[in-house]
């Protein structure tokens, strides 16, 4: 039983694999996205492709994958080469999707994520218009979690003139991504 | 937490839904199990916080204790008792804020599931209590963590190759390289704008003023990058001094193992000799005349860590002054009033 540390993470990625228990896919997934909290297990987890991993878990129908999932990519995405990585393989959309998720933690990790995966230059990606928008009414929840992280995200992350653009927008449509429910 | 709709008093008075206790997860397959039963549960920064909510605090009055106890694992800046958290009977919810996130990272480790005054703990972080201005300096920290962290690889790639255990991991290493980790340039977004906000704690719950410890050492949150994760054997990164602690005795072969009662003998021995010495130095040192038997010294606690042991020295040194120094002052104003002790002394007799 004495396993190295790639070693260890190589059984749980191969157990999340071949298992057939959602059960077992629920605990693995989060040990997973818990070890991608530890810079020391970054290498090894993209040795192990585990930030796609993440990425195609986004997709799924349970909201516990999705939420263990994007707490993984929020773990892992400071890191210059998981950056990159997320940012090349067009893992920005699905990670805004999950905005709309009723979960509270999923919506918390995907806009911390988004805000560590902006960059000078991913910016047009990471804060288009409907996000930005959506973060207004994340800054008004009631959640003070939720309206702290927003109000980061428009203060630091957006310019004056997004915001302004923003509240314009939102004047002239109601629809748009629904706040999580508890 | 009903993020739409209600508008109202939002999460600080009502009992927030991450609070909740999961149960512990009693299905992991056996490479999978820790050391204690856990819930499975993911922990990002979002989750984490410098405040900590305890629960199942008995309602004895033992404030003071409660944070006499969590100030062993680093400064407080604040405590509050939460009068209006819902709670079980008989107890009481108090809410703690440290200064820096790793020393609430601890305490949370230490002191949750732990019994005090008879009742289970239950201690959690409490990031609702966050003002935006904290919420976005914990983002930034972790910011910088990580970037201290990744640039650091080169040096520990070093002293893993020199280490007896060479692996494969090498090959990844290079390719994570030297890069300074955060090319993020923050002048390109306007700071100017930023609002501090600081809120105000609910009403009902009676703040006291901020306790006056000695700061926690900022190295802990660095050296000690162990998140409550298991660390499996290889990886460990830990600071220069216990590097060379840990290899000397590994030259030695067969030295390094232990048996536990050669340990417990050593440390008792120790525990004696400083004893010892600390009451010569107390007999050398009084002039004072002596009442009675001296009081028995604070238990030393080891933490089974340096940096928290000399957070915890840093206090004690910092309580024995606080208190000499009001001994002293409250001795000096009766002044003349001489005669008390004298009585007293009179009476031991």
């Amino acid at each position: 039983m004495e396993l190295g540390r790639l070693e260890y993470l190589q059984a749980l990625v191969t157990e999340f694999q071949v298992t057939d228990s959602a059960e077992a896919k629920e605990q693995v997934l989060a040990n997973l996205a818990n070890f991608a909290y530890d810079p020391k297990n970054y290498g090894y987890l993209r040795q192990l492709q585990v930030p796609d991993l993440f990425l195609d878990m986004l997709s799924e129908d349970n909201e516990t994958l999705v939420e263990f999932a994007m707490g993984g990519l929020c773990n892992l995405c400071l890191d210059k080469s998981n950056k990159d990585y997320i940012l090349e393989a067009s893992g920005v959309e699905p990670i805004i999707n999950c905005l709309s998720s009723s979960n509270e933690e999923t919506v918390m990790s995907a806009v911390t994520t988004l805000m560590y995966l902006t960059t000078p230059q991913s910016c047009q990606q990471t804060t288009p218009l409907p996000v930005v928008e959506c973060m207004l009414r994340f800054s008004l929840s009631a959640s003070r979690r939720l309206s702290n992280l927003a109000t980061v995200f428009l203060e630091d992350y957006c310019t004056p003139l997004q915001v302004e653009e923003a509240k314009n927008l939102s004047k002239h449509t109601a629809v748009g991504i629904p706040l999580p429910k508890d | 937490m009903a993020a739409g709709g209600s508008g109202g008093g939002g999460a600080l008075g009502e009992a927030c839904r991450h609070h909740r206790q999961l149960a512990a997860c009693g299905s992991r397959a056996k490479y999978r199990e820790g050391r204690r039963p856990r819930a499975v549960k993911v922990y990002t920064i979002n989750l984490e916080s410098r405040y900590l909510l305890i629960q199942g605090v008995p309602a004895l009055g033992v404030m003071k204790e409660l944070v006499e106890q969590f100030a062993l694992y680093g400064a407080i800046e604040e405590y509050h008792a939460l009068d209006e958290y819902p709670s079980e009977p008989f107890t009481e919810v108090y809410l703690i804020k440290f200064q820096n996130l790793q020393c609430a990272r601890v305490a949370k480790k230490k002191m949750d599931e732990r019994s005090f005054f008879g009742s289970l703990l239950h201690v959690c972080y409490a990031p609702e209590f966050e003002t935006v201005q904290e919420t976005r300096e914990k983002l930034q920290d972790r910011r910088k963590y990580i970037a201290k962290a990744t640039n650091q690889r080169d040096c520990l790639l070093w002293k893993k190759i020199e280490g007896p255990r060479k692996t494969s991991s090498d090959c990844h290493y290079s390719t994570s390289g030297s890069y300074a980790a955060s090319h993020w340039d923050p002048s390109c977004f306007p700071h100017s704008h930023r609002v501090s906000q600081n809120a105000e704690y609910p009403s009902g719950s009676h703040s006291q003023s901020p306790l006056a410890f000695p700061q926690c050492d900022n190295h802990s949150a660095e050296t000690s990058g162990n998140f409550g994760q298991r660390t499996p054997p290889g990886g460990c990164a830990p600071p220069v001094a216990l590097i060379q602690q840990r290899t000397v005795p590994a030259d030695n072969g067969a030295d390094r193992f232990m048996p536990r009662t050669t340990h417990l003998q050593e440390r008792k021995r120790k525990r004696e000799e400083g004893n010892k010495s600390a009451l010569a130095g107390a007999n050398v040192d009084s002039t004072d005349i002596m009442i009675g038997p001296q009081l028995p010294e604070i238990p030393k606690v080891d933490m089974d860590d340096d940096s928290l042991n000399t957070s915890a020295t840093l206090i004690r040194n910092k309580l024995k002054e606080v208190a000499e120094s009001v001994s002293c002052t409250s001795v000096e104003k009766p002044g003349s009033s001489a005669a008390k002790p004298l009585v007293k002394q009179r009476r031991r007799i």
